[in-house]
């Protein structure tokens, strides 16, 4: 029996998670205040801008691997990646919810990323190069 | 046609201990058992560190009390106290008053509900009387939780500027806590004695030593918001009147609750918001074992009796 109602989630949830992680590209600087002291130089600041519009950057780029395999057809029926998919991705926009509204520090997007994007990137990645090179799954 | 009864129909799902489904077993146990606690304890008010109960408190008058009275013109004060070395040292000050208490247990409860005190100071023609300060002892204790037994002071203060016959006050004695008081056990921290009767020393009996040992603890008891009634002119002879009423209401009274208090309420915050992951998570289990989004053994009713030797279990 396949899961086909696995295939919406997923497909839902990668967007929610898209979406919140663009609004947060958009009004960064209260979270980036946040983890700083409260008298904080310019250089300061723009320090933190730029790790934090890296850790951003890098997270749009593994959306892309992501929504390649997904939308792609690559990994849309593998049911077990779609279940770890959904759940990160589900995660991560409980996660990113909190984050804007109770504007958490900067840093802790480090762990919502290493759990909830680089995760289901890496598996993506192992079962799309599974997929292509060593016809797994045919 | 209807439907006459129905009964559920177990299905099993078997896997060895090292395998996909266990993995996504056990990532779902953490995820039932552990966010509920983390929702619970981040929005706040999950050890209830006070708790509040009312009781009254049984006071008794210890029958002890220091009563200045202040003359005017500079004279000196007429002073009386039920400490015989108080008096012995104040001499030139002192009066003998007629000093009637009275206790009364209104309700028939056991515990005294007010007091009734009249303190008459004889007086010269001369004497006039422009200020009266009062400090009255108290044992209090309170049963319910922990013992606590204290001994405490009810002050007042009254002066004016017109000399006057007689002063009466109405008032409550109430409690005042700093600190929390404790759920068990006796507490006696404050029922060493304020001014010890033995000490000869003048410094025992001034107020301001008295006060500053008294506003230094935690748990003490103030007569509070008084009303006061000076009468102005006093009669020749007549002795001066001092008449206080003072009732000991119930209080309502702060403490650190027990250790089962807090987990019984903590238990059930946790419960209630378990009961929904439960719920959320079980459809979650039952859509990826039916799907067979990982592998296992699936065994049915029907096939349950494959291989074994009897075929009605």
């Amino acid at each position: 029996m396949q899961a086909t109602g696995l295939i919406p989630a997923r497909f839902l949830t990668i967007i929610a998670h898209l979406v919140l992680v663009i609004v947060i590209l958009w009004t960064r600087d209260e979270n980036i205040k946040m983890s700083l002291a409260e008298e904080y130089s310019q250089s300061e600041f723009d320090q933190k801008n730029t790790e934090f519009i890296v850790a951003l950057s890098i997270t749009l780029g593994l959306f892309a691997v992501e929504l390649i395999g997904f939308v792609g057809g690559v990994t849309m029926f593998m049911s077990f990646q779609g279940l770890l998919s959904t759940a990160a991705h589900s995660a991560a926009a409980i996660a990113l919810s909190y984050f804007l509204f109770d504007q958490w520090p900067c840093e802790w997007y480090w762990y919502i990323f290493g759990f909830c994007s680089a995760l289901p990137a890496i598996t993506e990645a192992v079962y799309i190069i599974g997929i292509l090179c060593f016809r797994k799954g045919f | 046609m209807y439907e006459i009864f129905s009964h559920p129909e177990l299905r099993r799902y078997k896997t060895s201990i090292f395998s996909k489904a266990t993995l996504l077993m056990l990532a779902i146990l953490i995820l039932t058992f552990i966010p509920p606690l983390l929702i619970v304890y981040r929005s706040y008010g999950f050890w209830l560190r006070e708790a509040t109960y009312r009781e009254q408190p049984r006071v008794a008058f210890k029958k002890e009390f220091i009563l200045i009275l202040d003359l005017q013109n500079g004279q000196n004060p007429v002073v009386y106290s039920t400490f015989q070395h108080y008096n012995q040292l104040v001499q030139s000050y002192l009066r003998i008053p007629v000093v009637k208490a009275r206790e009364e247990d209104i309700n028939g409860d056991g515990k005294y509900d007010s007091l009734s005190l009249d303190i008459d100071v004889p007086m010269n023609a001369a004497d006039q009387v422009v200020g009266v300060k009062l400090v009255l002892f108290f044992y209090y204790k309170l049963r319910r939780f922990s013992q606590f037994h204290m001994e405490s002071l009810g002050y007042i203060d009254y002066s004016s500027s017109v000399p006057g016959g007689s002063l009466q006050v109405f008032s409550d004695l109430r409690l005042r806590q700093k600190q929390l008081l404790g759920y068990r056990g006796t507490d006696t921290r404050y029922n060493n004695t304020l001014v010890d009767p033995a000490s000869p020393y003048a410094e025992t009996y001034s107020l301001a030593s008295i006060f500053k040992a008294y506003s230094s603890r935690n748990v003490t008891t103030l007569l509070q918001d008084p009303m006061k009634i000076w009468s102005a002119g006093r009669a020749g002879d007549s002795p001066f009147r001092v008449s206080v009423l003072v009732n000991y209401p119930e209080e309502v009274i702060s403490y650190t609750p027990g250790f089962w208090y807090l987990i019984k309420w903590g238990w059930v915050q946790y419960v209630s918001v378990l009961l929904i992951f439960l719920y959320i998570f079980n459809k979650v289990k039952v859509f990826v074992f039916q799907h067979q989004v990982v592998a296992t053994v699936v065994e049915t009713p029907i096939t349950s009796s494959l291989g074994r030797k009897d075929k009605f279990s």
